[in-house]
């Protein structure tokens, strides 16, 4: 599991290991019953608090993501469909910051989503130029 | 333009259990006022960051903690016990890294100096110091006088951590580390907490470096908490508005003694503010503000905007 966790970052040290947690399970790169790393690890490597860690698992455990096995680990619970819950869930996550960005920049969610769509579709300067002058 | 008032950050963290308390703390060294009525409040289990700018109190603090300054008023309880009656009991529970770089005696090699802990501490734990101590890298034949200063911080590190006490006081812990060694460190620290339930006190002008460790954040300056609370609860509460605002715009008078720290361009403001989110925003809306972000602040942009508003008056 590969997190990076960003200090400038508007969220929480602990959510952020969980949106990591989630979002590898939407990609695939955790899939149920699979071992997380333990609190020591995972704090160590982070170079953070291990309560922080505990606090991310313990929030995981109420979401039914994970589960905690008492002297075994954590183990990411094996009755997860990331499909049905959590790759909605994360995509509203995404799409927050996004429409936060767009109004630090005094643009509304008509400019956003138009411009979504033009890059989506390759026109990035949305005058039928595609991108890279290609 | 900036603004002179003070907002009220809170002091007091409620019952604990803590594992060290000063209520009134007050020391003076000649006619200089180094501790001016302090009422620290650190939990059990925290680790709590104590912020200030050189000079503010924070040595003095710690080395009254451990009984190795007198103090003139107040009252102090660590572990239980006041550091003025029982000092030696109370050193033997705390894990100390001092201001001070020297260690042990100069003709001492790093592995007597080691070896000679065992005496103070019952709970010394020797294969975790020659484990320490070998990630640390230091030669245990080195002689005490020829470490240098990152080494003897090292030493010190090991010296402070390997009797697993109750009470870590760690008083600018990374000074004189590189980035390698500092980041190994933090690795250390963090591996120290899963595996030995402590409590710490960190001292440091320099909190960006132990910024992800910290569960409790305590501001001093000029012998004065000027907040002690959760990181959580400075994180959630002390916020920074970025918002766009008509020409001549003065402010709603309601935030009056929250704002932190404010700066003002001719029609965009950005401000840090005490309280809470939705009501800030709100206030600032009704006032005719376009809000157009709103972020927390590291605890180190915290400490910052505090101090400088206190230099400010």
């Amino acid at each position: 599991m590969k997190i990076r966790l960003s200090h400038a970052d508007g969220r929480p040290l602990y959510v952020q290991i969980m949106d990591a947690v989630r979002s590898g399970l939407v990609r695939g790169s955790l899939r149920p019953a699979d071992p997380l790393p333990s609190v020591r690890e995972l704090s160590s490597s982070l170079r953070v608090n291990p309560r922080t860690v505990s606090q991310a698992y313990a929030a995981l455990e109420r979401d039914g993501l994970v589960r905690v096995r008492h002297g075994k680990g954590t183990f990411v619970a094996p009755g997860v469909r990331p499909e049905e819950k959590e790759r909605p869930r994360l995509a509203r996550e995404v799409a927050r910051r996004a429409l936060a960005d767009a109004s630090r920049n005094g643009l509304a969610l008509a400019d956003l989503m138009t411009a979504l769509r033009e890059v989506e579709g390759g026109d990035a300067h949305g005058d039928g130029r595609k991108e890279d002058g290609r | 333009m900036t603004d002179t008032a003070t907002a009220a950050l809170p002091i007091d963290l409620g019952n604990g259990p803590f594992a060290v308390t000063t209520r009134g703390l007050a020391k003076q060294f000649g006619s200089a006022r180094a501790l001016d009525g302090l009422d620290l409040q650190v939990p059990e289990g925290s680790v709590y960051v104590l912020v200030g700018p050189n000079g503010a109190g924070k040595s003095t603090l710690i080395r009254t903690l451990m009984g190795l300054v007198r103090y003139q008023d107040g009252a102090v309880s660590v572990l239980g016990r006041d550091p003025a009656d029982r000092g030696a009991e109370v050193r033997a529970d705390i894990g100390h890294v001092p201001e001070d770089y020297r260690v042990g005696y100069a003709w001492m090699t790093v592995g007597r100096l080691l070896g000679h802990q065992a005496v103070y501490h019952p709970s010394w734990d020797a294969e975790y110091a020659r484990r320490l101590r070998a990630r640390y890298g230091i030669d245990p034949r080195r002689k005490c006088h020829t470490l240098s200063k990152g080494e003897s911080r090292r030493v010190q590190l090991v010296l402070a951590l390997a009797h697993r006490p109750p009470l870590l006081l760690l008083d600018e812990p990374t000074d004189g580390l590189d980035h390698v060694v500092r980041d190994e460190t933090l690795s250390i620290l963090s591996e120290h907490l899963a595996d030995s339930p402590t409590t710490v006190v960190i001292s440091t002008h320099r909190v960006y470096e132990v910024e992800p460790l910290v569960d409790h954040v305590g501001v001093l300056s000029e012998g004065r908490l000027l907040g002690q609370l959760p990181r959580d609860e400075l994180y959630g509460g002390l916020l920074r508005y970025w918002a766009d605002v008509p020409e001549g715009w003065r402010g709603p008078g309601e935030l009056a003694g929250r704002v932190v720290r404010r700066s003002d361009a001719a029609r965009a403001i950005e401000w840090t503010v005490w309280g809470d989110r939705d009501a800030v925003t709100r206030g600032l809306s009704q006032a005719g503000a376009a809000v157009r972000e709103v972020a927390p602040l590291s605890v180190d942009e915290a400490a910052l905007a505090l101090l400088s508003a206190r230099e400010a008056t």
